[in-house]
């Protein structure tokens, strides 16, 4: 009892008290949860069973309605449209703004952190207002198009089956760009001033500065914003809430929304459970790649 | 182009890229303070007209917005308190040894990070209804989303920590402090701006939270601004300078605190988020 | 050594996974005493020295100080002193917190300290910076405050970790004596690290040698000039290095011929087994030149000469080259040869092997 009294006070059970203690906690709130997940896929939980802890054991029922349901093929095209869409738009349109606010101008990087605004804003919030710019009758973006002859009639974004997924994704590369244009900008600053120096000493113009310099000083940075732009795109659950709801029809459900919607519009927490088991190993996959390729380059 | 012109120049550009990026929060203002039919006018009335400060007296009692707010500012209260009391510790520690126990735990803290809350809240609801956690859901929603915010938190506070050298906490130690008496006395006040714009990110994470809250707090009266604005939003809605005007109650406090705390924010926020 | 130890150290060691870093320590350092640990960084004394602190604990062994073992003791519990390299100024406290940290912690009421603050702010040349912060101090003030931070307490041994090294060499020099100066009025215990032998032979009492986590020789500083016991020693104490040539016995034992190209012969002191190979070691400043065709005197050919006004650096025309240390006044150009001579009591011989000193028999 000394002992660890000491250890506590001056040795390295001060240390192992606080890590365990945010450990135990993440293990309770995070760890378990995930266990659990893979336990109640094969149970039988509705409405009525919720009061106790194990439930009916129903095997792979579960996952064999999930596979059939009708809206699983929808959902997966869609969950990869939406995924690889924001994605692609965010990190393109972000690395241009960076690469823009790169230059030495007055005022830059004041700019910059302005976009910011964007990404501090609840998801909640950002949808609301999306839906609200991308009003059929009265919105906004609509009258622009139609104003600029892009389009003849007006579009219904957030009802038309065509229109409905992209209506989020609009709003998701406004509501992402910001913090990968952030994240590129530092890449962009640890570009030393002499290598471009020296590369236009041998004669290379800004496009071939930008591919034999930028690009490959760049591949670290751009490989982890590319991994974090995956991983928080399969984490978007607010937008799809506050703009339609995954409708109409499950146009715009993706598998994190469905999953939601299993469990707390249907009340069928089992097969909430198999999306959320199968979605869970996706994004944990992606992240271990990402992990591992940013500790070979930095050695974390 | 001397280098006049060109500044400019890049100045002017960069002016027309924030006014299209930030258009939406324009548009939010603009409509929130327009008259019931000046928002349908087609076309639409880009200045606003006399500002029809009553919507948001109105909406104030009405949509209930001081109980949203409060409920809002207790779940982000709260979420902060456990993150950063339950993360600093884990995240000093994670700082200050390098070793393969460190790496692994490093790596559970971050696989942790990328769990979506809509997948997670499945299980987390079945099994807090269980034991009965749902009779508190304030309580209830502020335990999960801190298992979310926590990793975060741990990694940007690591960072942190790591700026801090190590000698002057052997000083402290050499000068008599216990390890908990180091850790207070001369490395947390030290790391203090770090932690803090941390856990500014944090408390900003917990006020905009929408999944958690939505799925564990039954009660109206106990539920977030971020519900509140969907009671708002039912299919065809026309009161749109109604949720605008709810819509810049709510964020307006979180953009005044990203103004004036930009620079931190960033710098914080790049320190932790690539390593 | 004499006196009542201070610390003492008994079959130390110390691993950092499959690093040895210490390998059976045995070491007595007796009250107030300068004790200076020297040595090629990765050498150990820094380990050494944060042992003492308790910031390092020990893989097995005893370190007692005052007589009390402190295997188990914390640092905050062992009342020892430490200079760090960075110095460690709690750079959110003014210089009179920094000064009285340690008396806070030990709950001396705030007048007192303020006075202890006064007292050691006039020893160390402070006064007037006091409500200053570390960051508003020049590089030297700052290692002040660090000194006086370790003389305000009376502490049972002060420990320095390579205090010096970041100061501009003039203040290096000034500082040495300082802080040899403070430890004699004080008359305290000192533990310093260094990397720079220098350093400790100037201000130390006893030196320390470490290679590799093993103390490879301790004594005075001048016993380890005059009688270094192994080729390590020789090579890091001194400056310039000693040279190191190869050379072989002659038939009577009583001399050397080193392996350059003019094969020259030196006499030694004592006599050693004819035709057996050896290392002998000349200390550059130890070496004599003059006519090459006097008698006593061997033939070297110069292949470089770096005159620095007050001493003259010579080369020899060889591989390895032989160093040579002479007078300023001595105007010798590259290409010329020269004699050179050395006293048979100052050549040094070391086994090729082992690099251990041979105790020359006879003579």
């Amino acid at each position: 009892m000394n002992r660890l009294m000491t250890s506590l006070r001056d040795g390295i059970g001060f240390d192992t008290l606080l890590i365990f203690a945010a450990l135990a906690y993440l293990m309770a709130f995070a760890g378990l949860p995930l266990i659990y997940n893979i336990i109640i896929s094969f149970q039988q939980v509705d409405m009525f069973s919720l009061g106790s802890l194990f439930h009916q054991a129903v095997g792979f029922e579960n996952y064999a309605a999930v596979f059939h349901d009708p809206l699983a093929w929808r959902v997966l095209v869609n969950t990869v449209v939406f995924t690889l869409a924001s994605v692609f738009f965010q990190f393109t349109i972000g690395f241009a703004f960076a690469l823009f606010f790169n230059q030495k101008f007055p005022g830059a990087t004041w700019f910059r952190g302005l976009f910011l605004a964007g990404w501090v804003m609840p998801g909640l919030v950002v949808g609301v207002l999306w839906n609200w710019l991308l009003s059929g009758d009265f919105g906004v973006i609509n009258y622009v198009l139609l104003s600029l002859g892009l389009i003849s009639e007006p579009i219904f974004w957030r009802s038309d089956v065509d229109y409905s997924l992209i209506a989020v994704i609009l709003a998701n590369i406004w509501y992402g760009m910001p913090f990968n244009m952030i994240l590129l900008a530092v890449g962009l600053a640890a570009i030393p001033d002499d290598l471009y120096e020296a590369a236009e000493l041998d004669g290379a113009n800004a496009v071939q500065r930008f591919f034999t310099i930028t690009l490959p000083m760049m591949r670290a940075t751009i490989g982890a914003v590319l991994a974090l732009g995956i991983i928080f795109t399969l984490q978007q659950f607010d937008l799809f809430a506050a703009i339609t709801s995954g409708g109409p029809a499950g146009s715009s459900t993706v598998a994190q929304y469905w999953s939601w919607q299993l469990s707390f519009r249907e009340f069928d927490f089992g097969r909430g459970a198999v999306i959320s088991v199968i979605m869970i190993i996706v994004v944990l996959g992606v992240s271990a790649i990402y992990v591992r390729s940013t500790r070979a380059e930095t050695r974390l | 182009m001397n280098d006049r012109a060109r500044n400019i120049a890049l100045f002017a550009v960069a002016l027309v890229l924030a006014g299209i990026y930030l258009f939406p929060l324009y548009w939010m203002y603009v409509t929130s303070l327009k008259t019931n039919s000046s928002i349908f006018a087609v076309p639409p009335e880009f200045l606003p007209g006399t500002p029809q400060w009553q919507t948001y007296a109105l909406i104030w009692d009405e949509a209930n917005i001081p109980r949203y707010i409060f409920n809002s500012l207790f779940i982000a209260t709260g979420v902060t308190l456990v993150t950063a009391v339950v993360g600093s510790g884990a995240a000093y520690v994670l700082a200050r040894y390098r070793n393969l126990w460190i790496d692994v735990a490093l790596f559970v803290i971050l696989m942790l990070q990328v769990l979506p809350p809509s997948l997670m809240v499945t299980p987390i609801f079945v099994a807090f209804s269980s034991v009965g956690l749902l009779d508190y859901p304030r309580i209830a929603t502020i335990l999960a989303i801190s298992a979310k915010t926590m990793p975060f938190f741990v990694i940007l506070c690591r960072a942190a920590f790591m700026t801090i050298p190590r000698e002057l906490e052997e000083a402290a130690l050499v000068d008599g402090n216990s390890r908990a008496g180091a850790l207070f006395m001369v490395v947390l006040p030290l790391a203090r701006n770090g932690i803090l714009v941390a856990a500014i990110l944090i408390f900003m994470q917990g006020f905009g939270e929408y999944v958690y809250s939505t799925s564990l707090i039954a009660d109206n009266r106990l539920q977030p601004a971020s519900i509140g604005m969907t009671n708002f939003l039912q299919p065809n809605v026309v009161t749109w300078n109604a949720i605008m005007a709810f819509a810049a109650t709510y964020v307006t406090p979180i953009l005044a605190l990203f103004v004036l705390l930009q620079r931190n924010i960033v710098s914080g926020l790049t320190s932790g988020a690539l390593k | 050594m004499t006196g009542t130890p201070q610390i003492e150290f008994s079959d130390v060691d110390k691993h950092y996974g499959s690093f040895h870093a210490l390998k059976s320590i045995d070491l007595t350092i007796p009250k107030g005493q300068f004790v200076a640990l020297v040595g090629p960084s990765g050498c150990g004394k820094s380990t050494l020295l944060r042992s003492i602190a308790g910031l390092e604990k020990i893989s097995s062994g005893t370190i007692r100080i005052a007589g009390q073992t402190v295997n188990d003791i914390p640092p905050r519990k062992r009342d020892l002193a430490m200079v760090f390299q960075s110095y460690a100024l709690y750079p959110h406290m003014n210089v009179r917190d920094n000064l009285t940290y340690a008396l806070r912690l030990k709950g001396i009421a705030k007048d007192e300290r303020a006075k202890a603050a006064d007292d050691v702010a006039k020893i160390i040349g402070l006064e007037g910076l006091l409500d200053r912060k570390p960051k508003e101090l020049s590089g030297g003030q700052r290692q002040r405050v660090a000194m006086g931070r370790a003389i305000i307490r009376q502490p049972k041994a002060f420990l320095f970790d390579e205090p010096l090294s970041n100061l501009d060499a003039s203040l290096r020099v000034r500082m040495r004596k300082e802080i040899r100066a403070l430890h004699d009025r004080i008359g305290s215990t000192s533990v310093y690290v260094t990397h720079d032998q220098i350093e400790a032979m100037t201000m130390a009492d006893h030196v320390v040698v470490m290679q590799a986590g093993v103390i490879e020789q301790q004594g005075p500083p001048l016993e380890l000039y005059e009688r270094p016991v192994n080729r390590f020693v020789a090579g890091f104490i001194g400056s310039p290095a000693m040279n190191f040539v190869d050379a072989t016995v002659t038939d009577d034992g009583t001399k050397v011929v080193l392996e350059l190209q003019s094969k020259p012969t030196i006499a030694i002191a004592g006599q050693l087994e004819p035709g057996r190979k050896v290392t002998a070691g000349l200390r550059p400043e130890h070496i004599e030149t003059g006519d090459p065709s006097a008698q006593d005197m061997a033939p070297i050919m110069i292949g470089a000469a770096e005159a620095t006004g007050a001493t003259t650096y010579l080369f020899s025309d060889d591989d390895p080259e032989l160093i040579i240390v002479t007078d300023g006044a001595n105007l010798i150009k590259q290409g010329e040869t020269v004699g050179f001579s050395i006293a048979p009591e100052r050549v040094h011989l070391f086994d090729p092997g082992s690099g251990r000193a041979l105790t020359q028999s006879g003579g």
